[in-house]
């Protein structure tokens, strides 16, 4: 059992370490307290192709492994998790999809847009009264002529403000006692689609996430993605690689907290002596520096057996359950140990604390996480 | 223009530890990562492509590893690249180094229009490497360059010495050093280093493919050796001074006066 990066996977990191400390660290602070997400770093990540980055190379991809896609994440989430984010949902859980589930025809029109950073994705599942229970969902799709015809509302969707293709999740039979889902991959400025403002968030500031309506707005067939019925299947199926992207995002916000935790250990002095000398911070340290590390290896774990072509559902789900965790619990630790510095705006650890949270919310909350383990398992 | 840029794999330098005993850099462990100034290098080196057309060869002398570095070469760029190994080439010095570097490049056909190379590398600091390999190749060079405008066959360059910036006008075939003034080495695309490590091939030349003979390589082929090494103690010492903001501020400005980092007239660095 070989558990190190390949030669290939630590240049990819050092690379997009480089390029995250020099473009969008120094964002980082302007984008969380002005809520705002610079064009130009979009542009800038385009060229170097983060917007496609396990789509191959022939669709104006990276042509990524999953691993390394982990390392990206990480990486970029380490300078800035809003940038992670919005990197993490468009590929993973909006292009991949559109790569695995849709036509050559989609692929041609969406995707290749898609991965060259020309149009930003968004995965629209979640609604007022529908999230973690899918089967609440309210938005309908009902058939018209040669398409379709969609009402309903969306919430909280990531990388919304800025998005050009949506996919669209939505019940396509109204009678039956089974609800029936499909997807539908929706252009922003297709009449009957409405972006509302903004959510004013916690953490991830930077991400323009926001509610979208979908008020009569007819989609021709071509735009559903899959066959009608299929939407549960690759919403479930995007959500599991979902949860590695997430899991490598909470890992980012982790590591940053810990880099920023034992420099500032070593350089706090109090009764004579770095921080880093007290037996009680020094316990801390121990123990999220080892916590991370085995964050990092279950994440990577999940990534290499997707790579390999096995089934990583519940690894993935402990990946994203655990990397989160340990993320919040990184940084609420490491912001004790900046103490009354750490509760200010001066220094980043209270951004990372605010950010982490997000990581045990979305794309499935710990609650469910556990409820998929727990499914392996034999329960429920 | 083909040009071949020189570049070296090298320690990641905050993570540098030295075996005293054996007098080297313990590598082990340790990420390796492209000589900052060659990374220079091998910017002006895509530059002058994109300006004159031709191609990059990219060549490296050291253990099988460094294929790491040639690799993320060719991601930044090169055409080609060719590492030069051989357990025979251990312990050289810079002469030895460069006598093999300078081999492989006259090995090249076409023979290049340009070699570029880093001004020095951060593990060892020497800045011998280039200029030997233009001695030994009877090229004319300039060292620590930091503009390079291709005129005709000839190239005018600009380098800044003690103050002063010399420039000159460079016949081809010719050899370069850069500085880090030049140029900043560009970020490198995914798919790039994708295609790099999994696509493209490296050129491996040991002993044999160079005629060389084992005493003209490694550490029989060296000039020096290393007598002793040892960590140097830092003397950096900081100074605490209190009183009033102005007298702080007054009191930074007279030191970096001191120091000729501050000009005292026009108030301008």
């Amino acid at each position: 059992m070989y558990l190190e990066p390949s030669m290939k996977q630590m240049v990819i990191r050092r690379t997009v370490r480089k390029f995250a400390e020099e473009r969008l660290s120094p964002v980082a602070v302007e984008m969380d307290a002005t809520g705002t997400f610079p064009s130009e770093i979009i542009r800038e990540m385009a060229k170097l192709q983060y917007f496609g980055l396990e789509i191959p190379a022939h669709y104006g991809g990276a042509g990524l492994d999953a691993v390394s896609y982990a390392i990206v994440i990480e990486e970029i989430s380490r300078s800035c998790a809003a940038v992670g984010l919005c990197i993490c949902v468009h590929n993973s859980v909006s292009a991949n999809p559109i790569y695995e589930f849709g036509t050559e025809g989609q692929r041609k029109t969406f995707l290749v847009p898609m991965a060259e950073g020309q149009a930003i994705g968004t995965f629209c599942l979640t609604e007022p009264n529908a999230g973690s229970d899918v089967s609440s969902l309210g938005t309908i799709a009902i058939r018209d002529g040669n398409g379709y015809v969609l009402n309903g509302n969306k919430v909280f969707v990531t990388n919304g403000g800025m998005s050009s293709v949506n996919l669209i999740f939505a019940v396509t039979n109204t009678t039956g006692k089974q609800k029936r889902y499909s997807v539908f991959i929706v252009e922003s400025e297709r009449k009957g689609l409405e972006k509302g403002p903004n959510e004013e968030l916690m953490g991830m500031r930077g991400n323009p996430v926001c509610p979208i309506a979908l008020n009569d707005c007819h989609v021709p067939v071509e735009n559903r993605l899959g066959g009608e019925g299929q939407g549960l299947k690759i919403a479930l199926s995007s959500l599991v690689d979902g949860r590695i992207g997430i899991a490598s995002q909470a890992l980012g916000i982790a590591q940053a907290s810990l880099d920023v935790s034992l420099e500032y250990a070593k350089e706090r002095y109090q009764f004579g002596k770095p921080l880093s000398e007290f037996g009680a911070i020094q316990n801390y340290l121990v123990n999220l520096v080892t916590r991370v590390e085995g964050a990092r290896l279950l994440t990577y774990r999940s990534a290499y057996l997707k790579d390999q072509g096995l089934a990583h559902t519940k690894e993935a789900a402990m990946a994203k359950l655990y990397a989160s965790e340990v993320a919040v619990d990184v940084t609420r630790v490491g912001l004790q140990i900046h103490g009354g510095y750490g509760y200010t705006k001066a220094y980043p650890i209270e951004r990372y604390y605010r950010d982490a949270k997000a990581c045990e919310i979305y794309e499935g909350t710990s609650e469910i996480q556990r409820l998929v383990i727990a499914r392996s398992l034999g329960y429920g | 223009m083909d040009i071949i840029v020189c570049i070296k794999q090298v320690p990641d330098v905050p993570n540098i530890r030295l075996d005293e005993h054996r007098m080297t850099i313990i590598r082990e462990g340790v990420e390796g990562i492209i000589n900052p100034l060659d990374c220079v290098a091998l910017e002006a080196a895509v530059n002058l492509r994109e300006r004159q057309g031709g191609r990059i060869t990219v060549l490296s002398m050291g253990p099988p590893q460094s294929e790491e570095a040639l690799r993320e070469a060719l991601a930044f760029g090169a055409d080609q690249a060719i590492l030069l190994t051989d357990p025979a080439f251990a312990g050289a010095d810079t002469l030895a180094t460069s006598h093999v570097l300078a081999t492989a490049i006259s090995m090249l056909k076409p023979f290049p229009d340009l070699v570029i190379c880093g001004r020095q590398t951060i593990d060892s600091d020497t800045g011998h490497v280039g200029p030997q390999i233009a001695e030994e190749l009877d090229l004319p060079q300039v060292c620590g360059v930091n503009e390079i405008h291709p005129q005709g066959d000839s190239l005018v360059v600009k380098r800044l010495y003690d103050g002063f910036q010399d420039t000159f006008r460079v016949n081809t075939p010719a050899l370069l050093t850069v500085s880090q003034d030049l140029s900043s080495p560009h970020h490198i695309p995914l798919g790039d280093l994708e295609r790099a490590f999994s696509d493209r091939e490296i050129i491996r030349w040991a002993i044999k493919d160079l005629n060389l003979k084992p005493e003209e390589v490694g550490l029989g082929g060296s000039a020096t050796r290393v007598w002793k090494l040892r960590k140097a103690a830092s003397k950096r010492r900081g100074e605490i001074v209190t009183g009033s903001t102005q007298s702080l501020v007054e009191h930074v400005i007279r030191k970096l006066e001191a120091l000729s980092i501050l000009d005292e007239e026009s108030g301008n660095g």
